[in-house]
């Protein structure tokens, strides 16, 4: 005998955070508490076949109309193929095409992981720049207590829903590694400590790819990005000194050291 | 023996949390364990929410197959070893993923139990694509026929075809 703890297969959702919190003392962090969306197949097919992808040829703004099936995707609790046969049957033209070329990214990524193994753990490539990254998360960052609304509001959603826009995500990776000069494997863990679909391949291949040691040049973007993309969301109101308020060109240079 | 007489088990891991799972599939009466990795978990942090999503997984999946599903909490390869031993199985079948631990607890499942036939089947693809990988865009002109349309491009060899 092992001195294995048994669980129940069947605790209804108001005992699970008590009952299964007891069971995994000492192995997680933050309060027990339910996810955002619920979890398993069932849940995940009824999200799927809601969802009709109308409008998601704005999914690059944070109100565009984006599918949310990544957690269920990464736990195999939706297959990548019936998602693809979903989006076949329900959406037309070019949005659909989209749809399909982004779910086809975590195909090429879990591919990625098979060729490259736990490589894709540490820079696969050298980065296109000069870079000098330090190992740590900053302790402002991880507490959402930077004093800029966007960035601390991309921890914030984070660690409340699990889940973030991919705008938000990239807006954040290139803030850490490219103005804090954080190395991307702190910003890695900090996504798969929260993310519901965090996972070693999207995860850690996304954050290469904005660091640029997994593609040609480093992702960033501007304020005017942010702003536009986000609705105005927090920049009408925003008193920071904004770090981000300059032209690609400009930015290029300070974060790069290169000429536009 | 005929493979209806082999005693068999079912390895439910993170990655593989629906009935539709091609080693849940290909066992449905088999009994079946997930185990929250505890040598793991103790060492990666992990907030509680995506614990509990994978959970109601588990629960998910319990629900809705023949057989009988279990959860443990504990080291994953003397978990599975002592929960075959305990069902006399002779077999482990299990969904691959690419990940390092995978690779690990298979590895240490095999060392504790020789003699226990570990079955890996394949997971889902959605290209048949096989071949090496650098950037996306090279890659979605390999697929994109493929994956739009839902069927290889005719001068595509298919997997399993020579
Ligand atoms: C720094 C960073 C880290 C990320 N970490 C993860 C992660 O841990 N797990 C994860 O699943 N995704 C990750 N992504 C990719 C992407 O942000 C999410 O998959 C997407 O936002 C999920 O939302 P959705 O399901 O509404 O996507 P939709 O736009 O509805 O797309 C449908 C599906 O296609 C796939 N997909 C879409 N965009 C991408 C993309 N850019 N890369 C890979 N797959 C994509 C996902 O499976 C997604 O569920 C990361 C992106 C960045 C920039």
């Amino acid at each position: 005998m092992t001195d294995a703890l048994r669980l129940p297969p069947d605790l209804p959702d108001d005992q699970l955070p008590r009952v299964l919190g007891e069971a995994l003392t000492g192995l997680y962090t933050g309060e027990p508490r339910l996810p955002a969306r619920a979890g398993g197949r069932t849940a995940g097919l009824a999200a799927l076949h809601a969802w009709t992808g109308e409008g998601y040829a704005g999914r690059n703004f944070l109100g565009g109309n984006v599918s949310r099936l990544s957690m269920y995707l990464r736990h195999g609790m939706l297959g990548l193929r019936e998602v693809a046969a979903h989006a076949r049957a329900v959406m037309r033209g070019r949005e659909r095409d989209e749809f399909l070329r982004q779910l086809t990214w975590a195909e090429f990524y879990r591919l990625v992981l098979r060729q490259e193994g736990a490589r894709v753990l540490g820079n696969l490539e050298d980065p296109k720049y000069p870079a000098r990254w330090t190992g740590t998360l900053p302790d402002d960052v991880r507490g959402a207590r930077t004093g800029l609304p966007c960035a601390d509001a991309w921890v914030t959603h984070l660690i409340r829903d699990g889940w973030l826009h991919n705008h938000e995500r990239l807006w954040f990776a290139a803030y850490l590694v490219h103005w804090r000069g954080v190395d991307w494997r702190a910003g890695y863990a900090l996504f798969r400590e929260h993310l519901l679909d965090g996972d070693i391949a999207n995860n850690a291949l996304s954050w290469q790819w904005v660091a640029s040691t997994f593609s040609n040049k480093p992702y960033f973007m501007n304020q005017e990005n942010i702003d536009r993309f986000s609705g105005g969301r927090w920049c009408r109101t925003c008193r920071a000194a904004c770090p981000f308020r300059a032209s690609y060109g400009e930015l290029e240079t300070q974060l790069f050291g290169t000429q536009p | 023996m005929t493979a209806a007489q082999v005693r068999r088990v079912v390895w439910v891991h993170g990655d593989s949390l629906s009935v539709t799972d091609p080693a849940l599939s290909a066992c449905p009466d088999a009994p079946a364990l997930f185990v929250f990795d505890r040598p793991f978990l103790q060492a990666v942090p992990v907030a509680f929410p995506r614990l509990a999503f994978m959970y109601q997984g588990v629960r998910d999946l319990a629900a809705h197959r023949p057989g009988p599903t279990e959860l443990r909490v504990g080291a994953v390869p003397d978990e599975l070893a002592a929960f075959a031993a305990a069902h006399h199985a002779a077999e482990l079948h299990v969904t691959r993923n690419f990940t390092p631990d995978f690779a690990r607890i298979v590895d240490g499942l095999r060392a504790a139990r020789p003699d226990l036939r570990v079955v890996i089947h394949e997971p889902e693809r959605l290209t048949s694509f096989d071949g090496p990988l650098r950037r996306f865009f090279g890659f979605w002109k390999k697929v994109e026929r493929e994956v739009l349309h839902g069927e290889p491009a005719p001068d595509f060899p298919r997997r399993g075809h020579r």
